[in-house]
């Protein structure tokens, strides 16, 4: 099986990601979007790294995992204190700056 | 298979990072072990001294840069070398600034949330206001910030840039959602960063991907090496490119990535919103200087429209918007969107000139928006009991300031006069600098479309002053006035720093100039 | 000669199309009927109750664990590969590892000096 197809799959994993973050409104939802397309990046990461045949890409996934834990982190805890103060999670209702 | 090699590391040049970093991972532990009474003075006095320390490392590494010329650090995942040196210069004196201006309190009340988990307006938050509780995590958040944006411009490699994109960037989102008034602003200021930060560092992040692949590397150097053989990939190359151009673009607030800027700006507490329009914008646009100037020299012709276009967009729309604006912080995110429109020029120049001036600019607009911040933290609403409340931001509250503060007013209106970049202060020269370098790059119908900005700026600017001095302070049916507060005196030598530096970057700018050009050399 | 990626761009394009015009076509012309049924949580052909327990919340205490879990979580990343290649990266390895370990250990500290490990 070509390596191509792993690209293919992450290129639709990243789209549906980015589509995934900007048309839902639930920030969790739209924040798991975000996630979908780190790790379409991991994909994209892995499979050069065997195109090239060396390691460098997956050591960098590594890296990318963390990042996208502490982003879980720092995102649920922003999530849940807006939830407690409004019971929603909403970003329609997050409209109090537009002006 | 080669044997592990660890990689050589130059202790020495990493001393204004580690100090940085080892003073935050400090102070949390400060939290942990220090009682609630002292805690704030200790981190207060830990930070201004970590971030002075650093300065000083950083003059003494610049020392030794000039006479020995650039290196590599940590096995070539840090660079050491003139623009990152500078930059990280800036970054430290403003950020000192900065955190003068957020330890500032007024009648023992810090910008910040007593708890920021507490839900707002609950009885909860308001025995925690009472009790006096404050959040002096609010410290460690930003040197971990300030330790990001060091690496940031310095970073060698792709990935060495991403992990400290985020090292600066998941504190602001947490410090930007502390407000202590206004808290379901700040909330919501703090949920769009962090919805837009994540979404922009995921394209960041495809882009540094692609690059690899198309290179078998991360390193900027060996990336620039592949360029020129871009035999039937360079879809890929330009792709890459571009994405990790839109993610750094965004940490600018570089026109269609803009739409965080005015919302966080306004939400976030009013030192933060300084130190970060004022730093980040600095770290990020070193980072971009170096990955476009050590990049893509290769690639001029395919990105010159992409990046044209935006520079374009981002002056004509963020001096419109700012010209229609009616709250005062968001005028000013508007105009800073506007001057990363201007740096942008120097950026597109491509030429020797263009990193010096951008750093010149950068320093001249740090001082600037620091200042103005700091100010407009102390200008506050006050009720018919004469309790003072939030900031009166509504550009109609700053109606006849001039009268009854003059000093803050003059002070005010300097840096405006900075932004707008009128002779004999830093701005101006910051302007005629990348001015002048977009002209020599041959990029002089994006220097017209700059120039006419610049004027139009100049309309709101001058029309804030004429606000200030010339017109009678509104009076409110329910008897609420604007005052100024004075805080324990950190803002003031904040302010009083910023104001200096403007007028002296003004009048004497060569010794600063002569740096800035000594500077504009990146190491390949 | 075709270039080989020009087709992940195409497949690219594609997905954004379908993603995108799947979402806007069934938002033009599809029908907007809500009835109780649709718009309850599906449980499985349980009765859906009015309310989850605590009105659907569980308390903010299982937000620290998660918190917790991730920190050693992100160690776990890090430390597997360490142990595979613990021979050769011999001094340096460790030196790096035990820094590591120890910046772990200080939010760790953090958490659990404020009252973050304390169940009630």
């Amino acid at each position: 099986m070509s390596l191509v197809n792993y690209l293919v799959l992450s290129g639709i994993l990243f789209s549906i990601g980015a589509v995934t973050v900007l048309v839902r409104r639930n920030a969790i939802v739209a924040f798991m979007g975000v996630e979908l397309m780190l790790n379409a990046a991991n994909l994209t990461f892995v499979t050069f790294a065997r195109m090239h045949g060396e390691l460098q890409g997956q050591v960098i996934a590594f890296f990318v995992m963390v990042v996208a834990a502490t982003e879980v982190v720092i995102g649920l805890a922003i999530i849940v204190s807006i939830f407690r103060t409004r019971g929603s999670a909403s970003i329609d209702d997050v409209n109090l700056l537009k002006s | 298979m080669t044997a592990f090699v660890p990689p050589e590391i130059d202790w020495a040049a990493l001393t204004p990072i580690l100090i940085v970093l080892g003073t935050a991972v400090l102070m949390v532990l400060i939290e942990a072990f220090v009682p609630t009474r002292v805690r704030r003075a200790v981190q207060t006095v830990l930070a201004v001294v970590a971030l002075g320390g650093a300065l000083v490392a950083v003059a003494w590494r610049w020392g030794v840069v000039q006479s020995q010329g650039g290196s590599e650090l940590v096995g070539g995942a840090l660079l050491e070398d003139g623009p990152a040196l500078f930059t990280q210069g800036v970054l430290l004196l403003l950020s000192f600034a900065g955190v003068l201006i957020i330890a500032d309190r007024y009648q023992g009340e810090d910008a910040f949330a007593p708890t920021g988990a507490a839900i707002p307006g609950s009885t909860y938050e308001e025995e925690a206001r009472r009790a006096g509780l404050v959040q002096t995590e609010v410290f460690p958040l930003t040197m971990f910030a300030v330790g990001g944006m060091l690496v940031f411009p310095a970073a060698g490699d792709l990935l060495t840039m991403f992990i400290a994109l985020e090292v600066l960037s998941l504190p602001l989102y947490l410090l930007s959602g502390l407000s202590r008034r206004r808290r379901l602003l700040s909330q919501e200021a703090s949920l769009k960063y962090f919805l837009l930060g994540a979404f922009s560092s995921a394209f960041f992040l495809m882009g540094m991907a692609l690059l690899y692949g198309y290179s078998g590397s991360i390193r900027l150097s060996e990336i620039a090496k592949a360029v020129p053989a871009m035999a039937g990939m360079d879809s890929l190359l330009l792709a890459g490119v571009v994405l990790v151009i839109v993610g750094l673009l965004f940490k600018v607030g570089a026109v269609p990535f803009h739409a965080w800027v005015p919302d966080v700006y306004q939400g976030a507490p009013t030192p933060i919103t300084g130190f970060m329009a004022a730093c980040t914008k600095v770290a990020a646009f070193g980072a971009l200087l170096r990955f476009v100037y050590v990049v893509t020299p290769g690639l001029t012709w395919d990105l010159s429209a992409f990046l044209w276009g935006i520079a374009i967009l981002t002056m004509v729309v963020g001096t419109v918007l700012a010209i229609v604006q009616t709250d005062m912080k968001r005028t000013l995110a508007y105009s800073s969107i506007a001057h990363a429109g201007f740096v942008l020029l120097g950026i597109i120049a491509l030429d020797v000139r263009g990193i010096s001036s951008v750093l010149f600019y950068l320093l001249a607009y740090g001082l600037a928006t620091i200042g103005a911040f700091g100010l407009v933290a102390l200008v506050r609403e006050r009720d018919a009991e004469g309790n003072i409340t939030g900031e009166a931001s509504h550009l109609s509250q700053w109606a006849g300031l001039g009268r009854r503060s003059p000093v803050l007013s003059v002070c005010f209106a300097l840096f405006l006069l900075s932004f707008a970049g009128i002779p004999l202060t830093a701005g101006f020269i910051g302007k005629f600098a990348v001015f002048s370098a977009a002209i020599a790059g041959g990029a002089w119908p994006l220097v017209v479309i700059a120039v006419l900005a610049s004027a139009a700026a100049a309309f709101f600017y001058v029309r804030i002053i004429v606000l200030m001095f010339f017109t009678e302070p509104a009076t409110t049916a329910d008897g609420r006035e604007t005052t100024v507060v004075a805080g324990e005196g950190l803002t003031t030598v904040a302010v009083l720093l910023c104001a200096v530096g403007t007028v002296l970057l003004g009048v004497l700018p060569s010794p600063i100039l002569d740096l800035a050009a000594s500077a504009a050399k990146f190491m390949l | 000669m075709t270039n080989p990626y020009i087709p992940i761009l195409i497949m690219g394009g594609l997905a954004l199309l379908l993603g995108v015009g799947g979402l806007a076509a069934s938002a033009v012309i599809g029908p907007k009927r809500y009835n109780k049924v649709k718009v309850d949580a599906y449980e499985c052909g349980i009765q859906p109750t009015p309310h989850a327990v605590g009105m659907g919340r569980f308390p903010i205490k299982y937000y620290l664990v998660a918190m917790t879990f991730i920190i050693f979580d992100i160690e776990v990343v890090f430390l597997y590969p360490w142990a595979v290649a613990f021979s050769e990266l011999a001094v340096f390895g460790l030196v790096a590892m035990m820094g590591f370990l120890f910046l772990i250990t200080v939010p760790f500290v953090y958490e659990w000096r404020r009252g973050g490990l304390d169940w009630d």
